[in-house]
């Protein structure tokens, strides 16, 4: 950045020189005051004291205590494991789906790609509300199973596979365009070349088409990941009060019992759950691409 | 090979159906003449859409979501167009700096982009107004709209610009006459797109309205843990009705892709 600017300009004068990107100045102000101060408040209130834990002034006591009790531990292990497993499932389901889109080629899936958008803006609230009819005991899913003694699934609602489901449905648009993206920049001519120096279907999938498209799984992966980590509304609804995540969980300190300060702390624990897992995430799958 | 696009089309097919489903069923329901869920249909009726008309809660609701939406996406816009100009036009000092704080609120979650305007609000003394559920509608909105504005100056040709200055044209007149209109596209989409996903959102609004200034998914969101009925199920299907015009007025009119 610095070496650009003191470089000298080689562009021709022209009557407005921009050399500091002043016109993002109200945007940045504005993210200034009302995005990071009150972030760094909520770091500050999330090392105060409060009814829970007393401590004279600043400290981690509302960590410890988040982190021995093991309600709040089993809360923390939930939301990293509903995040991990909407990933891989997502994965599963995505990646198959991306590649079927590249196989029908870019006039057919431009347009279905519309489709996928749809559920982005329509809001998890509504189809949350579709999942909970959906899945509903003796709704249309689970009551025709049991009428004909199919499954012997009590509930659904209000089980973590629920919440699953529900974060599979809200994340895999994203998995699916993340990973159709790197899919679309294999060119058809490699393929071709591949096939006729002699590479069967699995051979093409293994050796030329999986290690291309690794940068869009992992970059849906991280995706999938930190929204279903951030997810509020899907817990809440479709896990229930047996299902507490960590956002749920923040909601709970602020609406049930006003807690700001144990708010905080969990909003912190969320934070650093879920940089540190990208990060790692991050440092584990760079070895495998270029 | 056509097998395997048979294949390919059986299995988006079902990717399509799951997908679809849940905004589906409850379209259905929303005609349906039962008056809790879950239960069969039994006959369709229009009598969920009549009983929303006289619901004052939720027409309040809906407009003040709409009020918020609509200066929320405005303010964003031009924040948003502003930053994103600074960013695209030339190389400029801080550049990654900025945009990382840019983006930023796209790697925090909502519900602690609410809880941390709360927490200041009250440090500050100040009540939760709809001016204080604008500003957190805002930043969560800019990234968004500062991202489908820079799409489309990567587009623009700036030379444009330089032609209109060296030509006597003041700087404010280049702005109105030659940038503005040719990054209109990208302003509209970016509106339309940012109101969409205001008038939606739970998590940010959740801890910072009133009974006063309870927008649209904080009074389902009530609504929907004491019950539900056909009635959520009409809001809701009145609300998939507007994400279908977007996504089709920015698909087709304005040939955006949203992602990917």
């Amino acid at each position: 950045m610095v070496s650009s600017a003191d470089s000298p300009e080689t562009s021709p004068a022209t009557v407005v020189e921009t050399k500091w990107p002043t016109s993002a100045l109200p945007a940045a102000l504005f993210l200034s005051v009302f995005f990071l101060l009150p972030l760094a408040f909520v770091l500050l209130l999330s090392l105060s004291p409060n009814v829970l834990v007393h401590s004279h002034g600043l400290g981690f006591g509302n960590f410890e205590y988040l982190l021995s009790k093991p309600y709040y531990l089993s809360v923390l292990v939930r939301t990293v494991r509903i995040a991990a497993v909407t990933t891989v499932v997502g994965l599963l389901i995505g990646y198959p789906a991306a590649y079927s889109l590249k196989l029908l080629g870019e006039r057919v899936s431009s347009g279905l790609i519309i489709g996928l958008t749809f559920p982005i803006l329509a809001g998890p609230l509504v189809v949350v509300l579709g999942w909970m009819i959906l899945l509903a005991d003796g709704g249309p899913l689970l009551g025709p199973l049991h009428k004909w003694n199919l499954i012997r699934l009590p509930h659904l609602i209000g089980t973590e596979t629920a919440v699953v489901i529900g974060l599979v449905h809200f994340t895999l648009p994203f998995v699916i365009l993340s990973i159709y993206s790197s899919l679309r920049q294999i060119p058809d001519d490699l393929i071709e070349a591949a096939r006729s120096l002699g590479a069967g279907t699995g051979n093409l999938l293994v050796r030329v088409i999986w290690p291309l498209s690794l940068p869009g799984v992992i970059s849906a992966s991280l995706i999938a990941f930190s929204l279903a980590a951030s997810a509020y509304v899907t817990p809440y609804y479709l896990g229930g009060p047996g299902q507490i995540t960590l956002t749920t969980l923040v909601g709970e300190f602020i609406l049930g019992t006003y807690n700001s300060q144990m708010a905080a702390a969990a909003s912190v624990l969320l934070l650093i759950t879920m940089f540190a897992i990208t990060f790692a995430f991050i440092k584990f799958t760079s070895r495998f691409v270029r | 090979m056509t097998a395997k696009r048979l294949l390919a089309w059986i299995f988006l097919g079902l990717i399509y159906l799951f997908i679809l489903i849940p905004a589906a069923i409850v379209i259905v329901d929303s005609f349906s003449s039962a008056t809790s869920f879950p239960s069969p249909i039994e006959s369709a009726t229009l009598h969920w859409y009549r009983a929303l008309l006289d619901h004052e809660e939720f027409l309040d609701s809906i407009r003040v979501s709409a009020l918020v939406a609509a200066i929320a996406a405005s303010a964003s816009v031009v924040l948003g167009f502003l930053a994103a100009y600074a960013l695209v036009r030339r190389p400029v000092k801080g550049r990654d700096a900025v945009q990382t704080l840019l983006y930023g609120p796209l790697f925090v979650p909502q519900i602690v982009i609410g809880l941390a305007t709360l927490q200041i609000l009250s440090l500050a003394k100040l009540r939760i107004s709809l001016v204080s559920l604008i500003i957190v509608h805002v930043v969560y909105l800019m990234p968004f709209t500062m991202r489908l504005v820079m799409t489309s100056l990567s587009r623009f040709d700036f030379s444009l610009e330089d032609a209109a200055l060296s030509l006597g044209a003041s700087y404010s007149r280049t702005l109105w006459h030659v940038t503005l209109p040719l990054v209109r596209t990208g302003l509209i989409a970016g509106f339309l797109f940012a109101f969409i996903l205001s008038f939606v959102n739970l998590p940010l609004s959740l801890f910072l309205t009133n009974s006063r200034t309870a927008t649209l998914p904080v009074v389902m969101f009530a609504y929907i843990e004491s019950r539900i009925d056909p009635l959520v199920a009409a809001v809701a299907s009145m609300i998939v009705v507007a994400a279908v015009a977007v996504t089709v007025v920015l698909e087709r009119i304005f040939r955006l892709r949203l992602l990917g």
